[in-house]
Order: C-alpha cells, then sequence, then structure tokens
C-alpha cells in the first residue's frame, strides 16, 4: 500500500521528495526521491532522475535511475536512462536504453 | 475518478506544479501550484503553499496561498488558511482560521486569482503571499516606510550640507549622528 500515489490523469512538473513509497500511474517532470520503493506503472510517463530503494518500472521512463537495492524493468517498459542499483532486472519486452551499473 | 486519487502522502514533499484530471488529496507537503478538474482534499497534516484551483476544495489543514473552488470551497475544523477564497458556495466551518478575502457566487470571479496565480508561482509562491496579506490590512503601514527613505535622503542631504559648511573636527562617526540630530530638528 503506497502512502504516495500520483493518479493517472495528474501532472507534476518539479521535484518529489519522500520517505515512503511512490506509485505513478500519471505524468512526473523532474526529480523523484524516496527512501522506500518507488512504482511507475504502465500508462506513466516520467521524465525525471529518479532516486530510490526498489524500482519497478511498466511504464515511460526518461532520466537515470539510482536505487539503493533493485531495479526491474517490466515487459512493456521503455526506459531511457542510466541505471545505478545492486541488482537490476530487465524482463523480456522491455526497452532500454541507458547504461547499467551494478556494484560488480 | 476515472482517472483515479492523487494522493500526496504525510511524508512526501512536492515542489512544483501539479495539474491535471482527478481527485487529489494532500497529506504532505505542496510549494507551488495546484489546478486539477477534481476535488481536492487537504488534510489534517497537509501543507500547502500554493494556489489551488479545483472542483470541490476540502480544507482540514494549512494553506498559503488563494483557493478557487469551481464547485465549492469547504474549511472544516482544523483549516488554517492565509489567502483569498473564491467559489459559487465556501463554507467555513468552526474551529477553522483563514485570513482573506472570502467570494462567494460564480459571477465569473473564478479568473482573477488564478491570473494573479501565475506570476507568483513561479517565483517563489511562499514568500510571495506572506508579503501579500502583511501589506493588505495595514495601508498605513505602506506609508510608513516612505518617510523612513524620506529620512535618509534628508540624512544623506544634511551630511552634504554638513560638508559645505567649516567641517566639524569629528570623527566620522560623530558626523553621522550629528546628521541624525539634524534630521530631528528638521521634523
Amino acid at each position: 500500500m503506497a502512502s504516495t500515489v500520483i493518479g493517472a490523469g495528474i501532472i507534476i512538473e518539479g521535484e518529489i521528495v519522500t520517505d515512503e513509497d511512490v506509485v505513478v500511474l500519471g505524468t512526473v517532470r523532474g526529480k523523484v526521491s524516496a527512501k522506500e520503493g518507488v512504482t511507475i506503472q504502465q500508462g506513466a510517463t516520467v521524465e525525471a532522475d529518479v532516486v530510490g530503494a526498489g524500482l519497478v518500472v511498466a511504464g515511460t521512463l526518461t532520466g537515470n535511475i539510482t536505487a539503493a537495492d533493485r531495479v526491474d524493468l517490466q515487459a512493456g517498459a521503455r526506459v531511457i536512462g542510466n541505471v545505478k542499483a545492486a541488482r537490476v532486472t530487465i524482463a523480456d519486452g522491455a526497452q532500454f536504453k541507458g547504461n547499467v551499473d551494478m556494484d560488480v | 475518478m476515472a482517472s483515479g486519487v492523487t494522493v500526496i502522502g504525510r511524508t512526501t514533499r512536492v515542489r512544483g506544479r501539479l495539474s491535471g484530471d482527478g481527485d487529489l488529496q494532500v497529506e504532505g507537503l505542496v510549494i507551488g501550484e495546484i489546478v486539477t478538474s477534481g476535488n481536492v482534499t487537504i488534510d489534517a497534516h497537509g501543507i500547502v503553499g500554493a494556489n489551488v484551483r479545483g472542483r470541490r476544495l476540502v480544507v482540514r489543514g494549512a494553506v498559503q496561498g488563494d483557493l478557487l473552488g469551481e464547485e465549492a470551497v469547504v474549511l472544516e475544523d482544523g483549516a488554517r488558511v492565509v489567502g483569498d477564497v473564491r467559489a459559487p458556495r465556501v463554507a467555513i466551518a468552526h474551529g477553522a482560521l483563514m485570513r482573506g478575502l472570502v467570494q462567494t457566487g460564480d459571477d465569473g470571479s473564478a479568473q482573477p486569482p488564478l491570473i494573479r496565480a501565475q506570476p507568483a508561482a513561479k517565483s517563489a509562491a511562499v514568500p510571495a503571499r506572506v508579503a501579500a496579506p502583511a501589506a493588505k490590512p495595514n495601508a498605513a503601514v505602506a506609508i510608513r516606510p516612505a518617510p523612513v527613505a524620506k529620512a535618509a535622503s534628508t540624512v544623506a542631504g544634511g551630511a552634504a550640507g554638513a560638508l559645505r559648511r567649516p567641517p566639524p573636527p569629528v570623527v566620522p562617526i560623530l558626523k553621522k549622528t550629528k546628521g541624525q540630530v539634524l534630521k530631528k530638528k528638521e521634523r
């Protein structure tokens, strides 16, 4: 149960900083910084650098991702940007262009 | 409701513009601007430093900015609002605090606050709003700064006059005090 939800019709232009989970169904432009998980749902558009503990992307994301724990790009996701995380998964059917930086 | 509810959680801070369709619930902090075609609820923990425009606005938290409801604005117990409120129907419940202009009715009054909202939101919404209400209630105070400015110029003028006269054999600090004495005499 996420505490912060950006609904499908909503556009946020600016910065989101939070200590809790964020679920994006709408549009965010700017920056997203969460201490917990960030979920970018199918149909969502995020043009922002995203920082979080764990990141699940099923929508469209343009920007760099930094996750303390893991990043999962699900089928249908469209991501342009660099990914930095301890663990990264890219599902079959996910579109991705960018660098992956895992602690090797 | 088709577009779902947007929730800004308690620990969430949003700086920027929040717009679109769908209902919005603010339990955290929003600084910037809120424009939605849906309903907006500002929870008891919510803090908003922004002009808010929506269909029906329900406020239980703190708002610094203008509230513009297409349908209604309801300030419930615990609401703290500094800013103007405009809506066809406005309700202020017992326990709600507010400072600003209230205008009910839908005589095309919906536009002015939004037009005013644009520049304020672009720079820094909160300081702008802090300045505005302070200036509003006391026009007398607004006049007061002018004499201060004048006094400053007379001090400068006095100092210039003092230079034309035989220069007093004193250190610059004393010269300054003499200027102030002159100012007082002039008054």
